[in-house]
């Protein structure tokens, strides 16, 4: 490495702040220069001394005008600010090292060079001995905070926040930065609004009884004695389940309270959209139930295996919904196969609702397939024959209780043909082949198969065969062949066995072409054969809903849907769901008036004195909301507010809610506030510390605990106890969530638009679980304390079955959507930098890119981030014709005036990610090349090497990275010179416990960068 | 109930609005500008409003096929640039030659990916309806952003209009405006209620409205008190943050009792009398636009609300538009028309865009008989037309036509070319043309630049 390069390599760094690996160059503590140099820069000035020395060498290329590598240095005076420690700190090295001024310029004398380092080390001393001002801090709650925030203070469950602007992003990725929030009147405007519509949603009018939705649809062949007469005709692909098979009940719920049971609309008149798409004008009437409810399972055509669904007399029997884009490589709007969705045309305005699937894992067979499977050729005398050329449902005994391969033998036509076997009340609808192209054109009788069909496990005693068989092919015999428990086949068999289907709701709206669902809650495993009822909860108005206006003249509009499905997650063979029933019930009380409302409206003894009631009332209300006790002046001020609006109004209720408006839009609870009585470092007083740690580990407001604490003065005392229960809590997820999506850039992954051509298998689900990854990594590394460099390094990645599908190890998971440590035993795997959901967020969806990954490693993973591009970057040269690789493109980059300063520091990291494509996994065969040599001069062969440098020779600096972005994350704000320093001198001394995660964020929540204010 | 004996009840002015009127005019001389200059300061008050109007045709135009030999009846002009010339499609449009410019190559890159038949859906939001974010289905469109912007200077932040009252149903909507919150705004088709909504808000309504807004000035005062009380408490740097708090405060307070001001004040004087509401949609078409623009130019040129959405048809055979063609005596309908290939068919398909044209050209004129202080209403008006097809659910080159706004930079007289432009730009250059400071809109990558919005 030449000298100029590495000069440059050292520039970069002066910009921003604490990119460089100081430990290993900073001067022992209490090291003095050398007194002859000491006495000399004692005697220095820097108007007299430094500046004619800056002047006659740096300003030349660091001026206003010039600003090489975006460096100015005509701005430095004596005083040392605050903000720019950091460029004298890097000055001082590249004096030092003699990397600047660069070869070919002008160079000060040796003792200009020593007096000129000397006296910056001393004033860099100096500067340090001053405190930085510590002024309180003012922050505004981010979306997200506000979101969970006005969730827990008020129990609801409605995301009111969807009209309030994102919040901007600070320069290390973070949201919650002080900085660079805004205000504006539009965002107060909001806050107005949102606080009212919250205050409507919890209180109610006790007076009045609560009206309630519930009906239930249940499922099953010919299950409803009086079905609809009328066709149901509903646009395009109208899929319905027959009107004999389901059957809807309005319901009346046993409750604790009395309330009025809603009566679904039955009888309409439209004009239009009853046939269908075709345009119709006439009025028309209907009335029944079943234009109000109906089963629907529109959906994409076609399945791999099987029938998407059937119903048996003891429910609907759901495959797994697969996405359309898998099935098909390209999405289409009519969603997955199979697609159950309950239909219906009016649910409640607004609340919470709660539907409840009475769903089974089918005793199932496994359906086995003709062209890779194989019919057993065993003496005949091994197997129990049924001979199906007399009578389709002949009785078969079943000596020994087993797993069973059931082979066809039948005459094939030119179709492939449908079979529906029955066995018992068990039914295995599925396809036999057609004939095979014969060879001969002229044979006359097609010749008879035997195809392997199904894998089943059966029980002893005699059993009701029923086969039927569609496309004129004719059945001959089916065997019954018991096979060796140690079998492959049987181990096949016992695996697909125990996988038990995942049960999922969703809720939102029937569009025309398909249909627009969000999920509700997460989804079920469902590993009984015997029913059990699975609840879903969520509410109302954070599903998608068509919002059409009372009396709509349209057939078609305004559907709402409820989807359940058996959830796809990698395409394993899965039992099928068996679904018996759906019930709705919303808006769900569990008492009245509810929760949210008792909240408020407090058990008191002075509810008939209302100025003392309302007083009661605001006080516990504006108490929770400050985080703290309210103060005399402002409960008064409070309690005026009710009293003028309860003098107009004589309304209790809703001059309470204005008193509490003015609750949900004072600063005292938009803004977590840190008072401050002058720039001398104060202690955080104990409500303040409740509140800043909640907002940090857990994103929204103290609990009652925290609050109970501090009200005590215990918190302090009690850290450590209270730190670990807050990263127990389930909570703590919004801190992973957060924190790791922002650190980790992953909003880039949100936005890519990827190749689907190049890769298919980046579908929207897979790019959901993927997006999860480096979350639940970064989470269960927390919980666990595990060292640091597990995020390098790992024998395990945090995966659930769709995560390790992707990365081609699906057999070893077996959690269904449930992240849980897998052993990889993969070269390629394990640690954040070989995550999916990072490095295709790196990429455009087509390519890799080493610059954008070697940024993003520069910036997140060793804290040394590259600056912007300077302002006159020239433009890149054109290829000439030449055709150029990869690699020689960027030297070529890198070599041009302008970009290599910072280029050098980027590249070398993100070219040894290059045997990753831009999907994120590993790349076999290809020429892609990740030799490096780093910016320290080290060879690397792979990412491999790459991984076991920083763990060898850089841990300390990716602690550092991870601490500096915790601390910044933690205190909402941008570190100053002495964070950083703090943070590089002491975060090492963690080092002696390997690092450990949850120690780290422990360490950042006891020093003084948190406990002061 | 006779045409006459409704048209004389309907320019009956209500007496007492007169008095308060008469009453208010002596003490403030200019009277619309009453509120603004309260709470805005006289300036802008002085400066003329900027308004935005979009008028959506689904379906596409007729770009006929070049072995029809009928190419002069292509909607797309057939030269690009200054020396364009009108089609015979748009013929009718040659008297604004100069105030109105053709856009071509425009898309939503999400219209590509979804359902062809949804395009009125995204045409004013860009979302990618094709893959919805959770919960939602669609996102906020130019009509609504602007409203947000323009509100505090009016009495209503926007009006909906559709040629099908409501909202259709999702996916073959009938409105083309969506909230912020991305829900569709349910439209009003009927010329009475429209006329009713805009001139005549009753008492009980206004009173109520009333109500909200001295409830929500009270609160937002008390508001106040409480953060003075808090920002004595704290460091100096964060005085700062509270300012901003405070100022935000201070201003939504003016936008209110501006907003409350507004119901006392009368409406501007205006000439009703070519009104005729008696006209509905399952009548004359012809009859029906014209209605339809007399209301929109009434209601811009009394500063009644600042944006406006009409959707004048609706996709894919839907509502009562698809038999519009039928009643002009072509003989199929409008969803039919727009997928035909043969040459009678795209000859009457483009017959019924020439039908368009002159109830365009209508409007227009409409508004540049309107003058404000500076200009013709026109002049100060952003005016949107076009289609989410270019000719049967084909989603790029979008048939786009833009006029007015001379007042707001928009140098007109060209038909502007760009292959694949995205459509979220050009609303983005609306925005920024009007003053409006937002960064981004949708998909948007940039404003346009050498076209013709010269104030970007």
């Amino acid at each position: 490495m030449s000298r100029r390069v590495l000069g440059a390599a050292l520039l970069f760094t002066v910009i921003g702040w604490g990119m460089t690996a100081v430990l290993s160059t900073r001067p022992a503590d209490g090291e003095e220069p050398p007194s002859a140099k000491g006495h000399i820069a004692q005697s220095w000035t820097f108007q007299q001394h430094v500046r004619p020395l800056l002047k006659k060498n740096c300003l030349r290329c660091h001026n206003a005008e010039t600003m090489e590598s975006g460096i100015r240095l005509d701005q430095l005076d004596g005083s040392l600010a605050q903000q720019r420690l950091f460029l004298w700190r890097d000055m001082l090295r590249q004096i030092e090292d003699e990397s600047m001024p660069p070869d070919g310029e002008p160079q000060p004398s040796a003792d200009e060079r020593k007096a000129l380092a000397a006296w910056i080390k001393r004033a860099i001393e100096k500067a340090r001995s001053r405190h930085a001002e510590k002024n309180g801090s003012v922050r505004r709650l981010t979306v997200a905070q506000y979101r969970n925030t006005l969730r827990d203070l008020l129990g609801i469950q409605e995301d009111l926040t969807g009209i309030l602007p994102p919040d901007g992003i600070s320069k290390e990725g973070f949201t919650n930065n002080g900085e660079t929030m805004s205000l504006s009147p539009l965002l107060v405007e909001a806050y107005f609004n949102i606080a009212e519509k919250a205050l409507d949603l919890c209180i109610v009018n006790e007076r009045e009884q609560p009206v309630i939705q519930s009906f239930r649809m249940e499922l099953g062949e010919n299950i409803n004695p009086t079905p609809c007469p009328d066709e149901l005709i509903l646009g395009a692909n109208s899929m319905l389940l027959r009107n004999q098979d389901f059957q809807v009940t309005e319901l009346q719920p046993d409750k604790p309270f009395a309330y009025r049971p809603f009566a679904m609309r039955k009888s309409f008149r439209f004009i239009e959209g009853y046939q269908g798409n075709d345009t119709v004008r006439g009025w028309r009437e209907f009335n029944s139930i079943y234009h109000a409810v109906f089963a629907c399972m529109r959906g994409t055509l076609g399945y791999p295996r099987g029938h998407a669904y059937q119903c048996v007399p003891e429910g609907l029997l759901l495959r797994p919904a697969i996405p359309s884009s898998e099935l098909f490589g390209e999405s289409s709007t009519y969603g997955p196969h199979s697609n159950f969705k309950v239909s219906l045309r009016e649910l409640p305005q607004q609340g919470n609702f709660r539907v409840v699937v009475d769903a089974a894992r089918y005793d199932d067979g496994l359906l086995l397939n003709p062209s890779t499977d194989t019919p057993i050729e065993s003496p005949e005398d091994d197997a129990i024959t049924a001979d199906l050329s007399t009578t389709p449902s002949p009785n078969i005994a079943i000596a020994t209780a087993g797993i069973y391969q059931i082979d066809v033998d039948y005459v094939p036509s030119e179709k492939p043909a449908m079979l529906s076997l029955q066995l018992g009340d068990r039914h295995f609808p599925g396809t036999l082949p057609q004939q095979k192209p014969s060879t001969e054109a002229t044979e006359e009788k097609p010749s008879a198969r035997n195809v392997a069909f199904l894998l089943v496990r059966l029980g002893a005693g005699t059993l009701d065969l029923k086969a039927q068989v569609t496309e004129q092919s004719q059945l001959r015999m089916m065997r019954f062949h018991r096979i060796d428990e140690q079998s492959r086949q049987a181990q096949r068999f016992v695996a697909f066995e125990r996988r038990s289907p995942i049960l999922g709701v969703h809720v939102g709206l029937r569009r025309d072409c398909g249909s627009t669902l969000a999920r509700v809650g997460e989804p079920q495993a469902v590993t009984a054969k015997e029913s059990r009822r699975f609840v879903f909860e969520g509410a109302i108005n954070n599903f998608p809903s068509p919002d059409v206006e009372e009396g709509n003249p349209n057939y078609l509009a305004g559907f709402r849907e409820i989807g359940v499905r058996s959830e796809f997650t990698d395409g394993r063979a899965m039992p099928r769901l068996r679904i018996r029933s759906v019930e709705f019930e919303g808006p769900y009380y569990e008492t009245w008036p509810p929760a949210t409302h008792r909240n408020i409206f407090v058990q008191s003894t002075n509810r008939d004195d209302p100025p003392t009631y309302a007083r009661e009332v605001i006080l516990k209300f504006a108490s929770r909301a400050f985080r703290r006790p309210v103060t005399d002046a402002e409960l008064t001020s409070l309690h005026n507010v009710w009293k003028t609006s309860f003098d107009e109004t004589k309304d209790f209720q809703q001059s309470i809610k204005h008193a509490l408006i003015v609750v949900l839009t004072s600063p005292q609870f938009l803004f977590l506030v840190e008072e401050s009585a002058g720039p001398e470092a104060e202690d955080l007083d104990e409500y303040e510390l409740a509140s800043k740690l909640s907002y940090f580990l857990w994103n929204s407001a103290p609990d009652e605990r925290l609050i109970e604490r501090a009200a005590a003065k215990t918190l302090r005392r009690s850290l450590d106890i209270e730190i670990d229960r807050m990263i127990a809590d389930p909570r703590f997820r919004q801190f992973t969530q957060q924190f790791a999506s922002q650190w980790l850039s992953l909003d880039k992954f949100d936005v890519l638009e990827v190749d689907r051509k190049r890769y298919p298998q980046l579908t929207r689900d897979t790019r959901a679980q993927l997006r999860e990854e480096p979350v639940q990594t970064v989470l269960h590394l927390i919980r666990k304390n595990l060292p640091l460099r597990r995020l390098i390094q790992s024998d395990f990645i945090v995966a659930n079955d769709v995560v390790a599908h992707y990365y081609g190890i699906a057999d070893r998971s077996e959690s269904g959507f449930q992240f849980l440590p897998v052993q990889h035993e993969s070269e390629n795997l394990g640690g954040l930098l070989t995550q999916a959901g990072i490095l295709a967020g790196l990429s455009d969806g087509r390519e890799s890119n080493p610059v954008k990954r070697g940024a993003w490693f520069a910036r997140k993973i060793i804290a040394e981030p590259p600056d912007d591009p300077p302002p006159n970057v020239p433009e890149l040269m054109e290829d000439d014709g030449e055709q150029l690789t990869l690699r020689q493109r960027l030297e070529r980059h890198r070599n041009q005036k302008g970009c290599a300063n910072c280029h050098s520091g980027i590249d070398p990291w993100g070219i040894a990610f290059e045997e990753f494509n831009a999907g994120g996994r590993y790349r076999t065969g290809d020429v892609h090349d990740p030799r490096s040599t780093l910016p320290d001069g080290t060879e690397i062969e792979n990412l491999n090497e790459l991984k076991a440098y920083l763990i060898q020779d850089r841990l300390d600096r990716v602690a550092f990275s991870f601490m500096k972005h915790l601390a910044v994350y933690a205190t909402g704000r941008s570190l100053n010179f002495q964070d950083v320093v703090f943070l590089e001198q002491e975060g090492v001394k963690l080092k002696s416990h390997d690092y450990r995660m949850r120690d780290m964020i422990r360490f950042i929540i006891h020093s003084d960068l948190f406990m002061k204010k | 109930m006779p045409v006459k004996q409704l048209r004389e009840e309907v320019f009956m002015p209500s007496t007492p609005q007169l008095d308060r009127r008469a009453v208010l005019k002596g003490i403030a001389g200019a009277t619309l500008a009453l509120p603004v200059l309260d709470a805005m300061g006289e300036d802008v008050a002085e400066k003329p409003p900027k308004r935005f109007c979009a008028l959506y045709t689904a379906n596409g135009m007729s770009l006929p096929k070049s072995e029809h030999g009928i190419s002069d009846w292509n909607w797309f002009p057939q030269a690009k640039g200054k020396d364009f010339q009108f089609g015979k499609s748009t013929a009718p449009l040659k008297p604004f030659a100069k105030q109105l410019s053709f856009l071509g190559g425009l898309y939503h890159p999400n219209g590509t990916k979804a359902d062809p038949h949804i395009c009125s859906d995204m045409w004013l939001t860009g979302a990618p309806l094709h893959n919805p974010q959770p919960g939602k289905f669609n996102s906020v469109g130019l009509d609504q952003v602007i409203a947000k912007h323009t509100k505090q200077h009016c009495r209503q932040p926007s009006l909906v209009l559709s040629i099908d009252a409501g909202v259709g149903f999702l996916s073959r909507t009938g409105t083309i405006s969506y909230n912020l919150e991305g829900k569709p705004i349910p439209a009003e088709n009927n010329p009475r209620r429209v006329f009713d909504r805009l001139f005549r808000a009753d008492r009980a309504s206004l009173e109520t409205q009333r109500d909200h807004l001295k409830r929500r000035i009270k609160l937002v005062d008390a508001v106040l008190e409480s953060a003075q009380s808090l920002n004595k408490r704290l460091g100096r740097s964060d005085q700062q943050t509270m300012d901003q708090y405070l100022t935000s405060l201070n201003e939504i307070e003016a936008r209110l009792i501006a907003s409350e001001k507004w119901i006392d004040i009368p409406l501007k004087k205006q000439d009703y009398s070519h009104l005729d509401l008696t006209v509905t949609s399952e009548g004359e078409p012809r009859d029906y636009y014209r209605t339809m623009f007399d209301l929109i130019a009434l209601a811009f040129d009394a500063d009644i609300t600042r944006s406006i959405a009409f959707m004048l048809n609706r996709e894919d055979g839907m509502g009562i538009s698809d038999t519009f063609p039928l009643k002009l005596g072509l003989t199929r309908t409008h969803h039919n028309l727009s997928h035909a290939g043969d040459k009678a068919g795209q000859l009457e398909f483009a017959k019924y865009d020439l039908f368009l044209s002159e109830q365009l050209a209508y409007f227009f004129d409409r508004l540049q008989q309107y003058q404000d202080k500076q200009g013709s209403v026109l002049d100060n008006s952003i005016v949107l037309y076009g289609s989410g097809a270019s000719t049967t659910h084909y989603p790029k080159n979008l048939p786009t036509l833009i006029a007015g706004g001379a007042n707001m930079g928009l140098r007109h007289g060209t038909f502007w070319h760009k292959k694949e432009t995205r459509m979220s730009n050009v609303f983005l250059s609306i925005l920024r043309s009007m003053g409006i400071a937002e960064e981004s809109f949708a998909d948007s990558t940039g404003v346009l630049h050498d076209s013709v919005f010269s104030k970007v």
